[in-house]
């Protein structure tokens, strides 16, 4: 049996061809025989019609390739079941659909392939039969042929999708303004993009990956240095894209994890101390809004799953009701009840009177949630469109550079 | 003028030489124990514990090499039980490490006064004599070794990949902390050997804090030799070298006190490690246990 984590275990600073052989390596005496190796690796990728490098250093290859080389090491012992764990989760789409014609391929061949995926549109495009897991527990299942994403969906969430909460009509007052923002460097570098957002709105970004998104995200958030001037009226609540790296203490408790970045609030703190049962009870507050599965508040973040973890940052950047709210991809890589929510929270917080940036990668959460769309391409926002008017074919022009 | 300033270089090559080679073995103690994923802060009692078990086993036997042998299963021991924490109970490595420095300079203490009743050195026992520049010898001949099974053999492979993922040896169906046990051990060998070397190679005594910071130099000389062999061979090398440079001073120069001569070596290992930092980067999962 052959296993491909989500989260690589590769040794970046090895060459491929040694961590493919790694535990296996042809030997010359007492050497490892590095040029049998090199080529054992390269008939391998020949024969799966996944081309590599043999020599080239891990940490040096795009997060695509490295999957690549985890694939083939795995393929390397010829398994007859293949456990894919979230395989798609780091690549982008046209790497996906790479992947899984590989995959597709290996099937036909006679391997048995186990794909554990929380995007539905893989299940419904590349699978024979597909199984629903739920809290630990087998729920249904289905041949591939005879089912739908909406019927998936059902069971995966246990009834119904949530509806999306409905928007109420609001007052809008601008809340914030960016004017001739310039900031990054080269390919991701933003130039001269100027908007605003108003109060009880939500302006979607949409844009494909890499078009200076994240340069974007961090000067609002002021984590980068950038030109121009951003005004905000009011306090802020940030989403960031990368929870594990920009959000959580992954080793704290969920209640530490709720109380950063607000620690030096008057409301939890007593003198110099921290007031611990304000911390716990708020921590129970967002834990209860946003339904974040947990055994109690005080185990480590890091036993939760990506949705839950997920659930919590949003949570967190929305108590206290900011009055500007930055998401950056704030469904990515979580299960379609736990995007629902948090889109849910998302247009409450709209509601509620909040100026929301809503940057993401899917052009469906942004025509889902969004009240206005502008269109990012090589740093620059090159189309605006009301909710009323929004036309998805004219939209996609735009994000892949075309007028 | 000229006889004298020959004296001093001959001198200084043939001291850098026997200075730096305690400080070459413990090195590539520290090399072997890191690249497999375990911080070797232990050094410099593993050395301590070498020396003082050299110096036992050669006045019970008076024979030299046999405290030579006893010096290195000594450091192996030691070697293993920081191994064996570090790999079975997973304690913090740091802390393991300075209780192996307490725990020998410690023991050598007592020990002195349990066998011999006198505190603060041994009595003199054999010395390896002209062995000793074989011993020396020996040093760079572990540092090729040593390059040879990193870089060259399935187990050096295996040993480097521990250090930076240990998942990716066990998603390899091997079990990584099998080799950093294996690896703490011939660290702890290797460091006992550069300890045996100072109290029976270069004297014939044991006297109490010997080793005089020689495991933390050893330490410095595997960072500034960027966890390779040669590299940390050759910054231990380095540090010998102003070692020796005190030794040749010490008396020359009036004007500076000697204390200020002996502390040269480390200020030398300051100086290399500030204009290191954020230049090197140490196997990504050295000190994270497993």
């Amino acid at each position: 049996m052959g296993l491909v984590h989500q989260h690589f275990e590769l040794v970046g600073r090895l060459r491929v061809w040694q961590n493919i052989m790694l535990g296996r390596e042809p030997r010359k005496g007492w050497h490892v025989d590095a040029n049998a190796a090199r080529v054992r690796v390269a008939e391998l990728a020949r024969r799966n019609g996944l081309p590599i490098d043999p020599d080239a250093y891990v940490d040096e290859l795009a997060i695509g390739i490295q999957q690549r080389v985890e694939l083939l090491r795995e393929l390397e012992r010829e398994p007859s079941v293949l456990l894919l764990d979230e395989p798609t989760a780091a690549l982008a789409p046209a790497e996906i659909d790479a992947f899984f014609g590989t995959i597709v391929q290996l099937a036909a061949r006679g391997t048995a392939v186990l794909v554990v995926t929380h995007k539905l549109q893989e299940v419904i495009n590349y699978s024979k039969r597909v199984t629903v897991m739920r809290h630990g527990k087998i729920v249904a299942h289905f041949e591939t042929a005879k089912t739908s994403v909406d019927e998936i969906a059902r069971a995966m969430v246990g009834g119904n999708l949530p509806d999306v909460a409905a928007r109420a009509a609001t007052a809008p007052s601008p809340c914030f303004v960016a004017d001739g923002l310039f900031a990054g460097e080269s390919e991701t570098a933003i130039a001269g993009i100027s908007f605003a957002v108003r109060s009880g709105e939500i302006v979607g970004i949409a844009g494909v990956e890499g078009n200076g998104q994240t340069t974007l995200a961090d000067a609002v958030a002021g984590m980068i240095p950038y030109r121009g001037t951003i005004h905000i009226a009011g306090d802020v609540g940030i989403i960031p894209q990368d929870r594990n790296k920009e959000a959580l203490v992954m080793n704290w408790s969920i209640v530490d994890n709720a109380l950063l970045g607000r620690q030096h609030t008057s409301r939890v703190r007593h003198g110099l101390l921290l007031d611990r049962s304000v911390a716990r009870a708020d921590a129970q507050v967002i834990v209860d809004r946003l339904d974040v599965r947990c055994a109690t508040l005080d185990v480590a973040v890091k036993t939760l799953s990506g949705g839950n973890q997920q659930k919590l940052v949003v949570g967190r950047s929305l108590f206290g009701e900011p009055r500007f709210v930055l998401a950056y991809n704030p469904t990515r890589g979580i299960d379609v009840g736990a995007a629902a929510l948090v889109q849910s929270r998302l247009i409450e917080a709209r509601n509620g009177g909040a100026a929301v940036l809503l940057i993401s990668f899917e052009l469906d959460e942004i025509l889902a949630v969004a009240d206005r769309i502008l269109v990012m391409y090589r740093g620059a926002i090159v189309g605006e469109f009301e909710r009323a008017n929004v036309d998805r074919a004219t939209i996609g022009r735009l994000m892949a550079g075309s007028q | 003028m000229m006889d004298f300033v020959h004296g001093a270089l001959a001198t200084l090559v043939l001291l850098t030489l026997v200075k730096s080679a305690p400080i070459v073995y413990a090195a590539l103690g520290g090399v072997i124990s890191e690249r497999s994923g375990i911080v070797n802060i232990g050094l410099e009692g593993m050395m301590t514990g070498g020396a003082f078990a050299a110096v036992v086993a050669s006045y019970a036997t008076g024979n030299a090499a046999v405290g030579l042998v006893a010096g290195v299963a000594v450091g192996a021991l030691l070697g293993f039980v920081l191994g064996y924490g570090a790999t079975k109970f997973k304690v913090d490595q740091i802390v393991a490490g300075m209780g192996i420095n307490l725990i020998a300079a410690g023991g050598a203490a007592y020990g002195l006064v349990l066998l011999y009743n006198q505190p603060g050195a041994s009595p003199q026992v054999h010395a390896l004599g002209r062995w000793y520049w074989l011993l020396i010898l020996f040093a760079f001949v572990c540092a090729f070794a040593l390059h040879h099974v990193l870089y060259r053999t399935p187990w050096g492979l295996r040993v480097r990949a521990c250090g930076e993922n240990p998942r990716a040896v066990t998603s390899a169906g091997l079990d990584p902390l099998r080799f950093r046990l294996y690896a703490a051990v011939i660290s702890g060998a290797l460091a006992g050997l550069g300890g045996a070397f100072l109290s029976i190679g270069e004297v014939n005594i044991y006297s109490e804090g010997m080793t005089a910071g020689r495991g933390f130099i050893a330490l410095a000389a595997v960072i500034f030799g960027r966890w390779t062999p040669w590299g940390a061979t050759g910054a231990a090398v380095f540090f010998g070298f102003f070692e020796a440079l005190q030794f040749v001073l010490q008396g020359r120069v009036a004007w500076l006190p000697s204390e200020a001569m002996q502390a040269l070596p480390y200020l030398a290992a300051l100086v290399a490690l500030c204009g290191l930092v954020g230049k090197v980067r140490a196997p990504a999962s050295d000190g994270v246990p497993y």
